[in-house]
């Protein structure tokens, strides 16, 4: 489903967060959105999701502006990952990834076959099918995230949005997640992350929106969008960009400071 | 009697049985048995309605015994006998229509103050919220003392002043904490504050009065059922059977509460309306409960913390709740009948069983309950 973002501006009382940013997200894309610390790409994130209503512009999931919809159509369409998000108590894995269903269920529907397929669906994608009676408080960080991947997966939304998926995870697990993230987008969902990692986000998304202080500064394929310049500007440091001798991503190697 | 010989029962969900791929186990809900039909399908909660069964049972025994205790020389077969309408004229008169009103009107009062319970602890993702907290029983109670004061026969008016008199304190709790935001912190330091003054204005106006109208109000604000019979159980029945289903809802809706507000809401929670349907929920069944039996302590706290250990962690135990406060209040009103010579109000009973147990929940759960390892 195709995302699109038009003039949009958000802010808190006394603080506009976000200032007339527009973006436009095909189907099956990856966006990573990318910027030094309150640069706005939280809020932009939480006001695609629905959690922050925009003083002005829009946000479209396919036809339907998603401030338009009931919470329950939006929860059709979008789904998000928050960056630390609390559990209920004592719950499973399956217990967890169980709740993903919620905006398929009502007083007559409370546990179809479709959503038996899509935990188990979800379960499998992310390796945790072995972790399903597990209790989550009783799993490492990296078991854990793929967990939560797993729920947000269940909703089975076409868009998908992760609010720094990767912040807690040690290298090995960073990799793992973003692995199926593209996974995901392979299979026709729309992913937009926030990223702190410019190089793994210059790796993994199809296309990085590099935003500062509200506003999108660069836009486009991360081979063309990340050079020496734009880390200056975002930033503040001199870094040299390197290609990675694999697929020739570019490798950000902050410059020693005198 | 085949207790710990049988070595088939590693029921604990943490048994290391191996699953066979795809199965359906490990997925579906535990404790729960799917119902199917066409594009429609149920979960019936197999775990909570065994807990409903028993509790149901335990709930007739302590009606028997309610209506057995404080007998003046009546067999307990014959109580039974005058609750089944089998017995002589007598007999079922004496039983049914002076002993089961006050008994039916305390197992209801206890269900209300169940359910509110599970409400405002779901709510507020807090055991120690209650109902109390918002204010309901000293508006009851001010309703209560205004009608006698204000009165030329020194009598307690009538008895829908007590859940005006609550509902009307919760409201300002609520206007004053400026809605039912937020995981209801604000309202809570606001509740208290409020119920202070308003405790604090009830106790100015008391202390003036003459001991005899003190003492006749005394006996409603530690909570009693004394006298209490159809003209308040018609009503409060009247409550129950409109806002249980009401509150059925909202606990489907309450779980999602127990993750953080974003995710509830990326989950299609509208966190608003749930937020202040339930609270308007727990505010009137508490309103009507507290306003018809007194600020009976300790069961809104209770009630629901059992009901969450015998139905598992995994839901809502609204009906759970309502049945473990029926069967408290029903209990500790039997017991207040028989334990002394002079009746001792069911308030005062729950009171001293409540201390211990405000204790043991603040010390001995903070681990969640899974198993009894």
């Amino acid at each position: 489903m195709h995302l699109a973002v038009e003039a949009l501006t958000a802010g808190y009382p006394g603080h506009t967060a976000v200032r007339g940013v527009d973006l436009s997200v095909p189907a099956g894309q990856v966006v990573a959105i990318v910027g030094p610390n309150g640069c706005g790409k939280s809020t932009l994130l939480r006001a695609m999701a629905r959690l922050h209503k925009p003083s002005s512009g829009s946000v479209r999931a396919g036809d339907a502006d998603v401030w338009q919809l009931r919470q329950r159509a939006a929860a059709h369409r979008i789904a998000l990952l928050p960056q630390s998000p609390q559990a209920p108590e004592a719950v499973t894995v399956a217990g967890l990834v169980r709740y993903g269903r919620h905006p398929h269920q009502g007083l007559f529907r409370q546990w179809s076959r479709e959503d038996e397929q899509a935990v188990r669906e979800a379960l499998d994608a992310t390796g945790a099918t072995e972790l399903a009676e597990r209790r989550l408080d009783q799993l490492s960080g990296g078991q854990r995230q793929r967990c939560w991947l797993a729920m947000v997966l269940a909703q089975q939304t076409p868009i998908v949005l992760l609010d720094e998926p990767t912040s807690a995870l040690d290298l090995g697990h960073a990799v793992e997640v973003l692995e199926l993230v593209r996974e995901v987008a392979a299979a026709g969902r729309t992913v937009v992350m926030v990223l702190h990692d410019l190089a793994s986000a210059a790796r993994y998304a199809d296309t990085i929106v590099a935003m500062n202080a509200g506003e999108v500064l660069a836009h486009g394929p991360s081979r063309e969008v990340v050079d020496a310049a734009l880390v200056k500007e975002l930033y503040g440091i001199d870094a040299d960009i390197l290609r990675a001798p694999g697929d020739g991503s570019p490798v950000v190697v902050p410059v020693a400071r005198g | 009697m085949s207790t710990a010989a049988s070595p088939t029962s590693p029921t604990s969900p943490s048994s290391p049985t191996s699953l066979a791929p795809g199965s359906g186990r490990g997925i579906t809900p535990p404790d729960s048995t799917v119902v199917r039909a066409g594009t429609l399908s149920w979960l019936f909660p197999y775990r909570s309605a065994l807990a409903a069964v028993g509790l149901g049972v335990l709930i007739a025994l302590i009606t028997a015994l309610g209506a057995f205790a404080s007998s003046t020389g009546m067999s307990f077969g014959d109580t039974l006998k005058g609750l089944m309408g089998t017995g002589d004229r007598a007999t079922v008169m004496l039983v049914q229509d002076f002993r089961l009103p006050r008994i039916a009107v305390g197992l209801m009062v206890g269900a209300a103050l169940g359910i509110s319970g599970c409400l405002t602890q779901t709510l507020a993702g807090n055991r120690l919220a209650t109902p109390d907290v918002i204010g309901v029983n000293e508006g009851a109670t001010a309703a209560v003392v205004a009608s006698v004061v204000g009165s030329s026969t020194g009598m307690i008016g009538d008895w829908w002043l007590g859940p005006l008199g609550a509902v009307g304190a919760a409201v300002l709790v609520v206007l004053c904490a400026g809605g039912a935001g937020g995981r209801g912190y604000r309202l809570l330091v606001v509740g208290i504050g409020v119920s202070t003054v308003i405790g604090a204005v009830t106790d100015l106006v008391m202390s003036r009065e003459n001991d005899n109208t003190a003492g006749g109000v005394f006996l409603w604000t530690v909570g009693s059922l004394s006298g209490r019979d159809w003209t308040v159980g018609t009503p409060l029945l009247a409550v129950l059977i409109v806002l249980v289903p009401l509150a059925l809802v909202a606990g489907s809706r309450l779980q999602l509460l127990r993750f953080d507000d974003d995710m509830a809401s990326t989950l299609g929670v509208n966190l608003t309306v749930v937020r202040a349907a339930t609270l308007a929920l727990a505010v009137a069944l508490a309103g009507v409960a507290v306003g018809i039996g007194g600020p009976i302590a300790f069961v809104a706290l209770a009630a629901p913390v059992i009901a969450g250990r015998l139905g598992g962690p995994t839901r809502v135990p609204v009906i759970g709740s309502a049945l473990v406060g029926a069967a408290l209040i029903g209990a500790a009103d039997a017991l207040g009948r028989v334990v002394a010579p002079v009746e001792i109000p069911v308030g005062v009973i729950t009171s001293v069983l409540g201390g211990p147990f405000l204790l043991w929940v603040l010390f001995g759960t903070s681990r969640p309950a899974s198993g009894k390892a």
